[in-house]
């Protein structure tokens, strides 16, 4: 269970990375294409106008898309900001009992999120709602991801508390530990 | 009841100005039942935003581009079919022949439409004259959706996505030598930082429309409901004439400011028809029976 | 609920989140909750959705991770620190040294980026492990970057200049034109204040560096011309029309990765290794961005920050005391909202009193920008100190802190253009005359 966790955080933070890469290059398509059109108009050419249809929704949808894969795997990097400044000075049982409960706090406003999402993406497919630009593309589809990715966060902080109350310290934690100086 | 009222554009805009007066008529007829706030410049909610937080009861009004609705329904798309109706009287004879069908189409939606109204005739802005569509050819030309690439790749342009914030450094750096808007726009954004020649092709007169979600509208009491759909009349009649007005007026000014504004040679205004005819055609292959009843009535009517 | 009694609700629910250790984009997501419960007609699970995608399908953020990326890779591939020890003979006479880099990198990197958190991410993950190297002081490399990463948004390009020209029915060309002067004159009041500051604190700098020859001279400057190559790149593709300035940055990504391959300094697993730091970086920020647009349509409904504008309007005030009172009212609610949501919910109450009053609607765009840089490095919810908590580790109250100087030379920098208005609408005006 711990490694398919660990797995699936990971992976989903991969998909989000590759995702990002994948916007880049798309752009470098769309710049190449616009260099390729003034090459050609400079020796009177006609102009290819390669271009990536609809690239500023696309490009819209697939950072939207990330962001929402990478946020689990962002907590578990220890990624998230929050302030430790209070926490920080309490001894360690109330301490771990106040981790808990702030997990457990932050599962909740999760799953309403996730729930909201998935309102949105299901009203998406009962209205077959499309983008507005040149490619329609069906909504369902990024905001279905955007759902999976905050459900997926919600998963890793219910993880999170268990690991503390079993009297574990949870991934994020750790990783704060390792990146609380100097990043390197 | 107080309502939030989204819309996209700025206070300036006349549209804004003409739903200030519309929210200003609904208090005073409903003696202040009814309390619109109006949350203009997309400050509440986007553009993008708009139609789907009123059709989910967010909002329980808002304005909207109609054809913003075009990849949903062809339908939204009739009033941004080049030279299919480039005049106020034939843009006002289009919309009382259409506007059943999308009263329809929002309906399906869950949303009941109060009132529309036009921009002025989208025309073209460049750095260079324009006297047909030859000078345009292979240039690139600002295309935003399905209809303004098919219009840029008729005219042999190379259409380019360029958004709306990115306008002026596009121009100036090249990335973009031609666009198609209305006067309006043309003044608010300044154009004549970054373009010299306006050619007044006024091609289509698309319209905002505002719209209000049926459930909320529904349960409203008679008197108020009237009492908007009477305010609603009377901004639809006082919009037209400030978006006729506007027309010379924002011309004017756009001259004002060093523009040269030149109306279409011939041969510009020839070629353009034969696009018109073409996207008109395929418009309909898209928009089948129901597209052509509506093109059937606006030309029988003319 | 009335505003008297349901705004300190809000900060108390703010301020506890946060200080229980709640994540920010949480602790926002929380008091958007409450506000939008106590206050807002509309069913909250809907409105949160419906926002957050609106708020982050937004073409101009892809920016973001790119810069970023271009960023780790740097990093990683040691053309960052070539970059330092090449700019040291350089600031060696400089009182300050190499503490002028953060305000020298971030004013240039502005130049390309439209947003102050890329520009804080980028400049402060090359700048801050050098300067801890070489013995600088860690609250001074600090605070110097929370407060030039600001500098994205007045410098050309700028995303609010965007947002607050098209609310408004400003020209955008003429607002970038605008920022400019102000721009470089805030950067000089910050170099000014290092300088002053390391002269005053001779002991908390690092030794000299031992002076070199011309040769060696000539060797550093060598080392940093890859890095120069790249920025000229970079901006040099915004202004030949070969990328928009939002495409600019997968310019420095492909050219990074380009210049790190031809050294040979970047290895494969270093490639996916500055890819996931990336990625995670743009989670953490959108993150807050999402709960940060859920809790600006919940204060629109709550109509908070408009009845404020709007009573400071009733008070009738002189321009000079109408403008002091809006920098005190954009400070305050910068410290609870980001600057971007602050323009957004109220311009359209301000703008007209603003004009009324006489002011260019140009000049107070710049104004307005100098006010939202100062909400970025004010706690609790400020994105500069969020991503320096990142790279450093340091506590948002502690960076805060450390910045607090250069939010004064903020201060400064409006009462100076208020006496002086002609710094913001000389260029304007001298470049497209009507
Ligand atoms: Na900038
Ligand atoms: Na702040």
């Amino acid at each position: 269970m711990r490694r398919f966790l660990d797995r699936t955080y990971d992976a989903a933070l991969w998909l989000a990375a590759l995702t990002l890469a994948l916007i880049a290059v798309l752009v470098l398509v769309q710049i190449l294409g616009r260099l390729a059109d003034r090459a050609a108009r400079a020796l009177a050419l006609p102009p290819p106008g390669v271009t990536v249809p609809s690239l500023a929704e696309f490009g819209a949808f697939l950072f939207a898309g990330a962001v929402f894969l990478g946020l689990a795997g962002t907590l578990q990097a220890g990624g998230h900001v929050r302030v430790k400044l209070l926490t920080g000075a309490l001894p360690e049982t109330p301490a771990r009992w106040l981790a808990a409960l702030v997990c457990l706090g932050g599962a909740a406003l999760g799953a309403f999120a996730t729930w909201s999402s998935a309102l949105q993406a299901l009203d998406s497919l009962r209205f077959g709602s499309v983008s507005y630009g040149t490619i329609p593309i069906p909504l369902v589809i990024p905001q279905a991801v955007m759902t999976l990715g905050l459900a997926l966060l919600c998963v890793a902080l219910l993880d999170a508390m268990a690991t503390l109350l079993r009297g574990g310290r949870p991934a994020y934690a750790t990783s704060e530990i390792e990146t609380g100086g100097e990043r390197e | 009841a107080e309502w939030d009222m989204p819309t996209p554009y700025g206070d300036s805009v006349f549209h804004t100005q003409n739903i200030m007066q519309f929210a200003e008529d609904v208090s005073a007829a409903t003696e202040g039942d009814i309390e619109i706030t109006v949350h203009s410049a997309g400050s509440l909610f986007a553009h993008p935003e708009i139609k789907d937080s009123v059709r989910r009861g967010l909002a329980p009004i808002g304005e909207t581009l109609m054809s913003r609705l075009a990849n949903e329904d062809p339908i939204f798309a009739i009033d941004s079919i080049p030279f299919l109706a480039s005049s106020y009287e034939e843009a006002r004879g289009l919309w009382d022949a259409s506007r059943p069908i999308v009263e329809e189409k929002l309906a399906a939606q869950g949303l009941t439409l109060l009132f529309a109204v036009p921009w002025p005739g989208q025309s073209l802005y460049t750095q260079e004259p324009v006297e047909s569509s030859a000078d345009l050819e292979g240039a690139s030309f600002r295309a935003y959706n399905a209809a303004t690439e098919r219009l840029a790749q008729l005219m042999g342009a190379v259409p380019t996505q360029i958004e709306t914030g990115d306008i002026p450094t596009a121009f100036a750096t090249g990335r973009v030598d031609a666009m198609i808007t209305s006067p309006s726009t043309g003044v608010s954004s300044q154009a004549w930082d970054f373009t010299s020649y306006y050619t007044d092709t006024q091609a289509w007169l698309p319209k905002n429309m505002v719209i209000v979600n049926t459930g909320m509208f529904d349960a409203l009491p008679e008197d108020q409901r009237t009492a908007l759909l009477e305010a609603a009349e009377a901004a639809e009649t006082r919009g037209w004439e400030m978006s006729e007005a506007e027309t010379e007026s924002q011309i004017a000014t756009l001259e004002e400011n060093g523009m040269t504004v030149a109306q279409p040679s011939e041969t510009l205004s020839q070629e353009m028809s034969e696009i018109g005819e073409t996207m008109t055609q395929e418009w309909l292959e898209e928009a089948g029976d129901a597209g052509q009843g509506v093109i059937d009535a606006y030309r029988s009517a003319e | 609920m009335e505003i008297a009694t349901l705004a300190p609700l809000l900060v108390f629910v703010l301020f506890g989140a946060l200080a229980l250790g709640l994540w920010v984009g949480f602790a926002l997501i929380a008091v958007g909750l409450v506000a939008m419960l106590a206050a807002a007609p509309a069913p909250p699970e809907l409105v949160f959705a419906t926002k957050v995608w609106g708020g982050l399908t937004v073409w101009d953020l892809t920016a973001l991770p790119m810069f970023i990326w271009m960023g780790e890779i740097l990093v990683r591939s040691r053309l960052s620190s070539d970059m330092f020890s090449g700019l040291a003979p350089f600031t060696a006479r400089l009182p300050g040294r190499l503490l002028h880099v953060n305000v020298l990198g971030c004013a240039l990197f502005a130049a390309v980026s439209g947003s102050s958190a890329a520009t804080t991410a980028t400049i402060g993950r090359m700048s801050l492990p050098e300067l801890k190297a070489r013995g600088y002081d860690d609250r001074m490399a600090i605070g110097t970057l929370a407060g030039s990463g600001t500098f994205g948004f007045l410098i050309p390009p700028s995303i609010i200049l965007i947002v607050y020209g098209a609310a408004t029915e400003q020209s955008i060309a003429r607002l970038f034109l605008a920022g400019v002067v102000p721009g470089i004159m805030l950067a000089a009041l910050f170099g000014g204040y290092i300088m002053l500051w390391s002269l005053m604190n001779r002991d908390r700098m690092p030794a000299a560096e031992p002076p070199v020859d011309r040769r060696e001279t000539m060797a550093a400057a060598a080392r940093l011309l890859p890095v120069i190559g790249l920025i000229v790149a970079v901006i040099g593709s915004i202004y030949l029309g070969i990328a928009s300035p939002t495409e600019a940055a997968v310019i420095g990504v492909a050219g990074a990765l380009v210049l790190a391959a031809a050294t040979g300094a970047l290895s494969l697993p270093g490639f996916f290794e500055a890819l996931r730091s990336a990625t995670i970086t743009t989670c953490m920020i959108a993150f807050i961005l999402a709960g940060a647009s859920f809790l600006t349509v919940a204060m629109g409904y709550t109509g908070i920050p408009r009845d404020l504008a709007r009573l400071i309007g009733e008070m009738g005030l002189s321009p000079y005391a109408l403008l002091a009172m809006l920098t005190v009212f954009f400070i305050v609610m910068g410290m609870f909202l980001d600057g971007i949501s602050i323009v957004v919910l109220t311009v359209s109450i301000i703008l007209p009193m603003v004009t009324a009053a006489g002011i260019d609607p140009i000049w107070f765009g710049i104004f307005l920008v100098l006010v939202v840089e100062m909400s970025q490095i004010t706690p609790p919810v400020g994105f500069n100190l969020f991503v320096i908590q990142t790279i450093t580790g340091r506590d948002i109250f502690a960076v805060a802190r450390y910045a607090l100087p250069f939010f004064l030379l903020l201060v400064l920098a409006v009462a100076i253009l208020s006496v002086f208005p002609q710094i913001a609408l000389w260029l304007p005006g001298t470049m497209l005359s009507r």
